[in-house]
């Protein structure tokens, strides 16, 4: 399977450059409508960064997730901004995804989410411990202090949380780009690479 | 206008600076809260740069506002969180009303608060005295790829249009008959009828967006051309060369007394 993510000069496609900052919009844009308008305690602020991953490859993804959370850090929710390196990993497991061909069937979508969401709590316990000192003012802090007084360190308490929270919320995810994707016109999906079924 | 995020049109002190030496004093300020002891050099900082800064540069009520609306729920969580569960094997206590807050937790909150304060604060005041367009086109003209300028600026420019289009797929489904109340069943499976509509036209739209970026010839090769000039007067280069050599210097302190 070829990659569109790049030409000849190693320079971001034509199709990359569109979509990347779409995709960007998205995950703000559904971060927050998740979180306001339907309640729920999961983020789904990584739908955008999962999709380019597996229609593009590890690199968009991992630059798809870096700046959504640098411009999220910078414009809305300062929070977000340490976190980027997170969602540069969760972008780059997505292009591996892709390049196993998780997108031909449901449940390898949702296992490449349950490996996301472990890999992307271990990667970001440190971030939360070392910056936020464990908390970031968000509903799963009641979760850090439950594992705390079970006898925790922070950094061990920040894993647990994350290692609770994420594989859940990264497999609806790809669950959701899945859906999304086997729905798309033939033609469409030509124009990223992905043969029809 | 379009809304361009945080930026403030004033005629400030920061305003007038060359970005580059913006995101030079934003990374100085930043390091040093995180090598040097806290919670003394967080409100250091914070008093006698950051505020003074806001001030000069004509945003400080809004610079305080965004900064405390943002920070004050991690803040207080932290307080609460880490001065009531901390693990320590300090005894000390400090009694509040029912609550029995450990001293080394209270301790450990007001570094990280005082840490957190700046590494959110210097950003967030380099973004309210710097128009994006300019940042992105200092930036690639001392040497970031182009394409990851376009797209920060794109997307910056898209925000608030897709929040306005979720917000109208949302509002069409609930007149469909979606919930978006009741148990947290029933919202999950509201998931999809609002992302989908979403994302299929983000692609079509992508692809629109794909062939006006060839027809632009946005890849081609040789040199490009700039509209706008940034002055860059020699004394802020030398600004920059300052603030960089004072980061490398604290870096070199703290490895210096790592391996003393």
């Amino acid at each position: 399977m070829t990659t569109s993510t790049t030409s000849q000069r190693g320079e971001l496609s034509s199709t990359a450059l569109a979509l990347i900052p779409i995709a960007i919009a998205i995950n703000v844009a559904l971060g927050h409508l998740v979180q306001s308008v339907l309640k729920l305690p999961i983020y789904l602020d990584s739908i955008g960064t999962v999709l380019v991953g597996v229609l593009l490859g590890p690199l968009a993804g991992a630059i798809t997730g870096l700046l959504a959370n640098v411009i999220w850090g910078l414009t809305l929710a300062p929070s977000a901004l340490p976190f980027a390196a997170v969602a540069a990993v969760i972008g780059l497991i997505a292009g591996y995804a892709r390049q196993y061909g998780a997108i031909r069937s449901w449940w390898k979508m949702a296992l490449a989410g349950v490996i996301t969401g472990v890999v992307a709590a271990a990667v970001s316990a440190p971030i939360a411990t070392y910056v936020f000192g464990g908390v970031t003012g968000a509903g799963t802090d009641v979760l850090v202090a439950m594992f705390q007084n079970l006898g925790a360190s922070v950094l061990g308490a920040s894993f647990m949380q994350g290692a609770v929270s994420d594989p859940l919320d990264k497999t609806i995810t790809y669950l959701i780009v899945w859906a999304i994707i086997s729905a798309l016109p033939k033609r469409l999906l030509a124009r990223f690479g992905i043969a029809a079924q | 206008m379009q809304r361009t995020g945080l930026f403030i049109e004033r005629a400030g002190f920061l305003q007038r600076l060359n970005p580059l030496t913006k995101v030079t004093g934003a990374l100085l300020l930043i390091g040093a809260t995180f090598l040097l002891p806290a919670p003394l050099t967080g409100a250091a900082l914070l008093g006698g740069a950051l505020l003074p800064l806001a001030l000069a540069s004509l945003v400080a009520r809004r610079f305080l506002d965004i900064l405390l609306k943002t920070l004050l729920p991690v803040l207080i969580s932290l307080a609460l969180v880490q001065g009531l569960f901390f693990p320590t094997a300090d005894p000390m206590t400090i009694p509040v009303g029912p609550l029995l807050f450990r001293r080394a937790g209270l301790q450990f909150a007001l570094d990280t608060g005082s840490r957190l304060l700046v590494v959110a604060g210097a950003p967030l005041l380099l973004f309210q005295t710097t128009h994006p367009g300019m940042l992105v086109q200092a930036l690639i003209q001392s040497g970031m790829p182009r394409s990851i300028g376009y797209i920060l600026l794109v997307a910056l420019q898209l925000i608030p249009a897709i929040s306005e289009r979720a917000v109208g797929v949302a509002e069409a489904q609930r007149a469909r008959g979606l919930e978006t109340e009741g148990n947290v069943v029933q919202r999950i499976r509201g998931v999809l009828p609002l992302v989908s509509p979403l994302i299929v036209g983000a692609l079509v739209e992508a692809e629109e967006r794909a062939m006006a970026i060839e027809a632009r010839a946005f890849n081609a090769p040789g040199p490009k051309t700039w509209v706008r000039d940034i002055p860059d007067p020699p004394a802020e280069r030398l600004a920059r060369i300052v603030m960089l050599a004072a980061l490398g210097a604290i870096v070199a302190g703290r490895v210096v007394m790592v391996f003393d």
